[in-house]
């Protein structure tokens, strides 16, 4: 006991000094961190800021009607983003159409039907395709997806609804093979995968003796799905989708190569079209002029606008889900 | 009783159609993959051979390889992680150590989210006002920051979340034995969160080996063996979307084999990754 | 013939041992709900004091103010004195590594560090102190033979300290603690979560470093608390009700909130 005692006059000296170095570092790093969690703000900060700086030309120049116009008229230094507005928004919608049903459906399937041994690596494989790159989608939609529906699919339906009137406007033109509905069916399988992992990770927060008492009363698999599953993971649900919406909205490469980069509006889903990113992705190393690259910046805030938008209000049910599994 | 078992009937069937409807959009979809990854393998096999390591990418209609995209996809992506790691781990430990209670790491949580899925073009654009512009040209180093860039996110992301796991019992031991809270992060929490952490940057590199969007204006891309950082330098991506958009065949056939290269190096980064988490979770 | 003694001379008998820790007027809170309500006491030197109590009467909260473990949490804040050899260490000058060099603690679960075993004692011991390998070799071992766990190990000092059962990690948790010369260590329940055998190990430790160590340890167990302590303080609902000579609370407690607990009565 005494050489504990005896040890504690000698060790206390060297012992404050260490205390100050410590207390120091400890500052230190406590700063340098603080500083790297602010710096995540400043990023997003940074880019709104000089997304704005960038477009200020045009906005100045354009004004509302900026959004309103549907010219694009590089040599007469004419810009408008309504027809990149209508074809992101178009080609995003469509694509949710699809891919939430089916994302859904395999979700359920994933829960409630597959074998035991087959979960996990189905459920590996959807996730791990969540991380295929968009330019592969866009590769494969440019030379195999946009063929086959150029030579099979599209003249058998514009043939189909040839005489019928609303539907034979949607339809119509000569099948270019890409266009609208190429680029919604190319997002659509791209953000598949989101919905699946997302809607399978919700289903999964419902406690088993909510849906154990269901089975209990007699409800089959669909009436419990339906019934009890869906409504209690009905934000996590639709914040999922916009997370989802929020990738269609903004993605670039997979789209690009398939949506034939054309200004224009057009009522038919097989039209060529263009949307906000891919004009960017394929015009602005190529623009000439001051006014020319500030509206493709412009386009870009746009986006930015939108997909903020969306992506706060997907977060903020995820995160109310969140909340409520954690409490 | 006959309406009772006719209601139980057409229950069963209705059951019975949604059910089967489930089975079949899981069929739609594994096909569906199945289908890109298998045009994938077939055309992109068809272009393997030493060439596309060895020799640079060709002029149009030459036959020629991959090897300085390939180069410079390598460059740019570690340089994007050397930069991005360092501030995500930070960023993450403040939200999950020092300020784990506090409203910064609430609002950088938000902000962070949004962050990890905004469309990679925007930081893109942001890049090119932030560096190509002033500069007044094209750089690797523009489409390597830009490559940090969304590595933060995701980094960011992953630490909060495996520091989150280490449990609290374990902080208060490193403390009560009068370690300052840095060396209890260092020594303690680093450690035991350290597979999930390595996790995170493999997951990152994946995501940004597969980037095009926020090269095509920053680094643009460069036809040429460069290893200049603030020259343009060309990327397996960018290098794919021109050749794959060109009318030349063997531009289109190098495409196909450059897509097949990142496909596979993505998929096998998620996998080890992933069973990185698998091996910690197991314990 | 302590039977014999008044109230009042046993306390006077114990004052002939110098107070280790005295606490005064203590109150502690979570955010606005009251858990302590004005403890007072005072734990002699180099002797085993016992808390014992009904779950959520604030005897681990209590524990935990002694080295201001409590600080890493928002909201949790502490009022009064408490004061370690007649320094208040509540006071805001006091620095809170250093605090916690001089009270060690050892909790509920086993927390072994995730790195060697050997590295498990070395990382508190090089925090403070400079010291040569040979030396460290030393320390080390001296801190196993205390925690009695030296001969289980001593061969496998690399292997990682997750390796060890729940008994022999926690002693390798008190290694650690013993290890970096604390004067005073806190107990936290700290056989709990371990089977008989490891618990008597524990008790048995408990024991022998009371010698060079005053000792405070948390526990549900009354039988643990009459084994191993020479104090016990009985808490109920965030008060001190009675705090004596274990013998004596366990014998003929003066109230009968003790009396009922002790007999099972609740809690």
């Amino acid at each position: 006991m005494s050489a504990v005692q005896e040890a504690l006059p000698a060790v206390r000296s060297s012992r404050d000094a260490t205390v100050r170095r410590f207390a120091l570092t400890d500052a230190i790093f406590h700063a340098t961190t603080r500083a790297a969690a602010i710096l995540v703000l400043v990023l997003l900060g940074g880019v709104a800021i000089s997304l704005f700086a960038g477009s200020w030309q045009a906005l100045s120049t354009f004004g509302f009607s900026f959004l309103t116009s549907e010219s694009w008229n590089p040599v007469t230094e004419k810009f408008g983003a309504l027809a990149p507005i209508y074809g992101t928004i178009i080609t995003s919608a469509i694509a949710i159409l699809i891919a939430v049903p089916l994302g859904i459906g395999i979700a359920i399937f994933l829960t409630e039907l597959c074998p035991r041994p087959l979960r996990r690596p189905i459920g590996m494989a959807v996730e791990l395709l969540a991380g295929i790159p968009s330019i592969i989608y866009g590769i494969w939609g440019l030379f195999v997806l946009a063929p086959f529906l150029q030579t099979t699919v599209q003249p058998f339906i514009i043939s189909v609804f040839h005489g019928i009137p609303g539907l034979n406007g949607l339809f119509a033109g000569p099948p270019y093979g890409i266009g609208l509905l190429t680029s919604a069916m190319i997002l659509a399988i791209m953000i598949l995968p989101f919905i699946t992992s997302i809607t399978k990770d919700v289903f999964d927060t419902v406690p088993s003796v909510l849906k154990e008492s269901a089975y209990g009363i007699g409800c089959t698999t669909w009436e419990v799905t339906r019934r009890v599953v869906i409504p209690y993971t009905r934000i996590g649900i639709m914040g999922g989708i916009m997370l989802a919406l929020g990738r269609a909205l903004g993605e670039t490469m997979a789209v690009t190569f398939v949506i034939g980069n054309a200004h224009r509006i057009s009522t038919s889903l097989f039209a060529p079209a263009t949307t906000i990113s891919a004009t960017i992705a394929n015009e602005f190393t190529e623009a000439v002029g001051d006014l020319y690259t500030s509206s493709l910046v412009a386009l870009g805030l746009i986006l930015f606008v939108i997909t903020f938008l969306i992506l706060a209000i997907a977060r903020y049910m995820l995160m109310r889900i969140d909340a409520r599994t954690g409490a | 009783m006959s309406t009772a078992a006719s209601l139980h009937q057409s229950r069963k069937r209705k059951n019975g159609v949604m059910m089967t409807l489930c089975v079949i959009s899981a069929g739609i979809g594994l096909a569906w993959l199945a289908l890109i990854l298998g045009a994938l393998l077939y055309k992109g096999l068809a272009g393997v051979s030493l060439s596309v390591f060895t020799e640079m990418t060709p002029p149009p209609g030459d036959a020629g390889g991959l090897l300085n995209a390939i180069y410079g996809s390598i460059v740019m992506t570690i340089i994007g992680i050397i930069v991005g790691t360092p501030i995500g781990v930070l960023a993450g430990t403040y939200m999950a150590e020092y300020g784990r209670f506090s409203k910064l790491t609430t609002v950088v949580r938000f902000i962070n989210d949004i962050l990890l899925s905004a469309p990679s073009i925007i930081i893109g654009l942001f890049v090119y006002e932030l560096m190509v512009r002033p500069m007044g040209h094209f750089s690797a180093i523009a489409g390597a920051v830009a490559l940090a860039i969304l590595v933060i996110p995701v980094v960011v992301r992953t630490t909060e979340d495996m520091l989150n796991l280490v449990p609290n019992a374990l902080r208060e031991a490193g403390t009560a034995i009068g370690a300052p809270r840095w060396v209890v992060i260092r020594s303690v929490a680093y450690r035991a969160a350290l597979s999930g952490i390595v996790t995170g940057i493999l997951l990152a590199i994946a995501r940004i080996s597969g980037e095009t969007a926020p090269l095509l204006f920053t680094a643009l891309n460069n036809q040429f063996w460069s290893s200049n950082l603030n020259a343009p330098m060309a990327s397996l991506p960018v290098t794919i979307f021109q050749f794959a958009l060109s009318p030349y065949e063997e531009w289109q056939q190098l495409a196909w084999t450059g897509a097949l290269i990142i496909t596979l190096t993505v998929l096998a980064l998620s996998i080890f990754a992933r069973s990185l988490t698998g091996r910690r979770e197991d314990k | 013939m302590s039977q014999m003694l008044s109230p009042d001379m046993t306390i006077a008998a114990e004052a002939v041992t110098k107070a280790k820790i005295e606490v005064k007027n203590l109150n502690f809170y979570y955010g606005q709900s009251k858990a302590l309500k004005d403890i007072t006491l005072s734990l002699p030197e180099r002797s085993v004091t016992a808390f014992i109590g009904p779950s959520g009467c604030g005897k681990s909260t209590l524990l935990r103010v002694f080295n201001r473990i409590y600080e890493l949490y928002p909201k949790q804040t502490a009022e009064g004195q408490v004061l370690l050899d007649g320094q208040n260490i509540l006071d805001r000058s006091q620095d809170l590594n250093l605090l916690r060099t001089k009270i060690g603690m050892v909790f509920q679960k086993p927390t072994p560090f995730p790195m060697s075993i050997y590295e498990n004692i070395a990382f508190g011991v090089r925090l403070y102190e400079k010291i040569s390998k040979a030396e460290m070799d030393g320390r080390v071992e001296q801190a196993l033979k205390r925690a009695a766990l030296w001969t289980e190990v001593k061969d496998k000092l690399n292997a990682s300290g997750l390796s060890l059962s729940g008994g022999q990690q926690q002693r390798l948790c008190i290694a650690r603690t013993v290890a970096v010369k604390p004067e005073v260590i806190l107990l936290d329940e700290p056989a709990s979560a371990l089977d008989p055998l490891s618990t008597a190990k524990i008790e048995e430790l408990i024991d022998e470093l009371q010698a060079d160590y005053t000792i405070v340890i948390v526990t549900h167990n009354m039988q643990q608390a009459a084994r191993v302590s020479k104090q016990t303080a009985f808490m109920y609902l965030g008060e001190l009700v009675e705090f004596d000579r274990t013998e004596k609370i366990f014998t003929s407690p003066r109230e009968k909130r003790t009396q009922d607990y002790i007999t099972g009565r609740f809690g």
